[in-house]
C-alpha cells in the first residue's frame, strides 16, 4: 500500500486537458471486451461452436433426410446457430443490468444511446463472425459427406450465402432487442426460446400469425432465399421481432433509473 | 466544483430526496452523513446521470453531469463496490474502465499498487471480500486522473489500516485541489475525514457548514461552591441557565451575547467564588446528529447553517 502521492499522478496538478468525447470505435472496441472477455462468455462461445458442429452431424448421418446440397447443409448450420448464439447477444444487454456494471458502463458514457448502439454493432459483428464459423463447419460436413462417397450438389450461391447471413444476423438482432428491453438475464432468455414457441402455436391456428409474425415462416422465407411475394410478411415480422422491440428497449434503457 | 440545486425525487409517491442542495468547493472534503435510508445514495446517483431528479439540477463544474464528453476524467467515482463483474479480474475491471476513459493502461498497473491489490490483480472480483472490493472501485474512481471524487460510503468493509490509508489518500487529493463529496452513516468516519459537513435526513438537510462551526459548543458550564448564589445573580442579569450536571449550572450561549467573559463578570460583580467555568464538554457531532436526525426532517431552509 503507498500512501505518498504526488499530485502528479493524481493528476489533479496537471491543466485539465479536456478530453474530447469517447469515439465511437473505443466503445465498441470495450464492449466487444466485455463480450468476450469472461469465462462465462468464453464457455458459451465454446457451446455455439460445440452445438453448431454437432447438428451438422445430422444431414451426414441422416443423408436419407436432407438434400445432400451445400443450401440444405448451410440451412443445418443457420439453425444451430440460431439456437445459442442469440443468448450470447442478449447477455450482451442484460448483464450489466444484472451484475449492476450499468453504474459503471452510464456513468463513463452517460450518452446511453451510444452504448446501445455499440452492444448492437457488437452482436452484428458476432453475429457474422458465427456465420462465417458456420459455413466453415458446412463445408466440413459436405467434406465428410463427399468423403463417404456420397454424392454431392455443391451449388453454393451468392444468394444463398447473403440469405444465410440476413437470417443469422436476424436472429442475433432479434435476441438483442429482447435483452434490450427485459433488461433482465433470466426473463430474456427465457423468452427468446418461449416467445417464437408461443406464435409458432398461435400460427397453427391463424394463417395471419402463421405467415406474417410467426419467425418460423416469414424468417425461413429468408433462409431460402424464397423472397417472392413474400417481401411484405418478411419486413411486418421483421418489425414486430426486431425494430418495435428494439425502439422500446432502447427508450427503456434511456429512461431506467439505476439505483 | 460539485453543485446541486433543490434535487428532488420521488418513488412511487413516497418522497426520497427533497429539495437538496450541495456545494462541494476544490480543495475541501464534504462529509454527505445521514442514516441508511435518508437519501444520500438517491442524491450522489442524481448527480452522475444514474436516477433522474424530479425536479432540480447538478452540475461538476457548472455543467451537467450527462453533458460532460469524457465524464470519469473529471469525476471519479465509487457508488456501490459490490457492482462490478464478478467473473472479471481486478485487472481487467480497471483496464476496461482505462480504455473506455482513454487512459494508458500504465495507470492500471499504477492504482493496482496504490490500493494494495497488485498480488490480487489476477484474481476474480467475485473472490474479492468486500474491503478488496472497495479498494478495487477507490482504484476505478481514479482511473481518469479526475479533478473531484465521489464515494458512497467508501469506508464500507475496510479495515481499521484500511481506513486510515483512505482518509489519508482523500486529504491528500483535496490538499491537491481536488474536490471530494463522500456518504456515510457513520459519524466518527465523517468527522474524522470531512471539513465540510451536510447532514440529510428523511431526504431533506437539515444542517449544512464547515464542521468547526458545527460542532462549537453552545453551552458553558459554570460551577460555584454556593450554587443558589450563582443561580441568583445569573437571575439578576437576566441569563438563562439550566441546573445540572451535578452541583453545576449550564449557560446556553447561542445567542452570542453571554460568553465566559460576561459570566466571569457577573460573578464578580455579585461576589460569587467560581471554580469552573468552560465550555461544555459535547460528543461533537453525534449529540448534532442525534438531534438533528430525531428532529424529523426539519424545512431545511430553517436548519440550514
Amino acid at each position: 500500500m503507498t500512501t505518498a502521492l504526488s499530485p502528479g499522478t493524481l493528476g489533479i496538478d496537471a491543466a485539465p486537458s479536456a478530453p474530447g468525447p469517447i469515439p465511437f470505435s473505443r466503445l465498441v472496441r470495450v464492449e466487444w471486451a466485455k463480450a468476450t472477455d469472461t469465462r462465462a462468455a468464453r464457455w458459451l462461445l465454446a457451446l455455439v461452436a460445440v452445438s453448431t458442429a454437432g447438428i451438422m452431424l445430422v444431414p451426414v448421418l441422416a443423408p436419407t433426410s436432407f438434400d445432400q446440397t451445400y443450401a440444405s447443409y448451410l440451412r443445418v448450420a443457420a439453425l444451430g446457430l440460431s439456437i445459442l448464439l442469440p443468448v450470447v447477444a442478449i447477455l450482451m444487454f442484460t448483464g450489466e443490468w444484472s451484475q449492476r456494471g450499468v453504474m459503471t458502463t452510464f456513468t463513463q458514457e452517460p450518452r446511453r444511446i451510444r452504448v446501445v448502439n455499440a452492444k448492437l454493432a457488437v452482436s452484428l459483428v458476432l453475429g457474422g463472425a458465427g456465420a462465417v464459423f458456420g459455413g466453415l463447419v458446412t463445408v466440413a460436413g459436405l467434406g465428410l459427406a463427399a468423403a463417404s462417397g456420397r454424392a454431392l450438389e455443391a451449388n453454393p450461391s451468392v444468394g444463398t450465402s447473403t440469405s444465410y447471413l440476413l437470417y443469422v444476423l436476424l436472429n442475433v438482432l432479434a435476441a438483442a432487442a429482447l435483452g434490450a428491453l427485459l433488461q433482465n438475464s433470466a426473463a430474456a432468455v427465457a423468452a427468446s426460446f418461449a416467445l417464437p414457441a408461443a406464435f409458432a402455436l398461435l400460427g397453427t391456428a391463424s394463417t395471419l400469425v402463421s405467415e406474417w409474425i410467426d419467425m418460423s415462416t416469414p424468417w425461413n422465407w429468408v433462409l431460402e432465399n424464397d423472397w417472392g411475394g413474400h417481401v411484405p410478411q418478411i419486413l411486418v415480422s421483421v418489425l414486430f421481432w426486431v425494430a418495435v422491440p428494439l425502439a422500446a428497449g432502447v427508450v427503456r434503457t434511456i429512461r431506467r433509473d439505476v439505483s | 466544483m460539485i453543485t446541486t440545486t433543490a434535487l428532488t425525487k420521488s418513488y412511487k409517491q413516497t418522497p426520497v430526496v427533497r429539495d437538496v442542495s450541495l456545494r462541494c468547493e476544490p480543495g475541501t472534503i464534504t462529509g454527505f452523513l445521514g442514516a441508511n435510508g435518508a437519501g444520500k445514495s438517491t442524491t450522489l446517483k442524481m448527480i452522475v446521470g444514474l436516477v433522474r431528479p424530479d425536479r432540480g439540477t447538478a452540475a461538476i463544474d457548472g455543467r451537467p453531469f450527462v453533458e460532460l464528453p469524457n465524464p470519469t476524467r473529471v469525476v471519479g467515482m465509487l457508488l456501490d463496490a459490490s457492482a462490478m463483474h464478478s467473473g472479471r479480474s481486478g485487472r481487467a475491471t480497471l483496464t476496461i474502465a482505462a480504455r473506455l476513459a482513454g487512459v494508458h493502461t500504465r495507470r492500471v498497473e499504477y492504482l493496482l499498487d496504490l490500493v494494495g491489490l497488485a498480488d490480487a490483480a489476477e484474481k476474480r472480483v467475485g473472490t474479492y471480500s468486500l474491503g478488496m472490493r472497495q479498494r478495487l472501485g477507490i482504484a476505478q474512481a481514479l482511473v481518469g486522473e479526475p479533478q473531484a471524487l465521489i464515494l458512497d460510503e467508501p469506508a464500507n468493509g475496510l479495515d481499521p489500516e484500511g481506513i486510515a490509508w483512505m482518509r489519508t489518500l482523500l486529504r491528500d487529493f483535496a490538499d491537491h485541489g481536488g474536490t471530494v463529496l463522500l456518504s456515510s452513516h457513520l459519524l466518527h468516519e465523517v468527522q474524522a475525514t470531512a471539513d465540510h459537513l451536510v447532514v440529510i435526513s428523511a431526504g431533506a438537510v437539515v444542517a449544512a457548514g464547515r464542521l468547526d462551526d458545527l460542532l462549537t459548543s453552545t453551552t458553558i458550564l459554570v460551577r460555584s461552591p454556593d450554587p443558589g448564589a450563582l443561580a441568583a445573580a445569573l437571575q439578576a442579569a437576566r441569563i438563562d441557565y439550566v441546573a445540572g450536571p451535578g452541583e453545576a449550572l449550564t449557560v446556553d450561549v447561542s445567542g452570542g451575547r453571554v460568553t465566559t467573559e460576561v459570566l466571569a463578570g457577573v460573578a464578580r460583580d455579585n461576589h460569587v467564588l467560581l471554580t469552573e467555568l468552560r465550555p461544555s464538554e459535547t460528543n461533537g457531532l453525534e449529540q448534532l446528529f442525534f438531534s438533528l436526525t430525531a428532529a424529523k426532517a426539519a424545512p431545511a431552509q430553517e436548519a440550514a447553517a
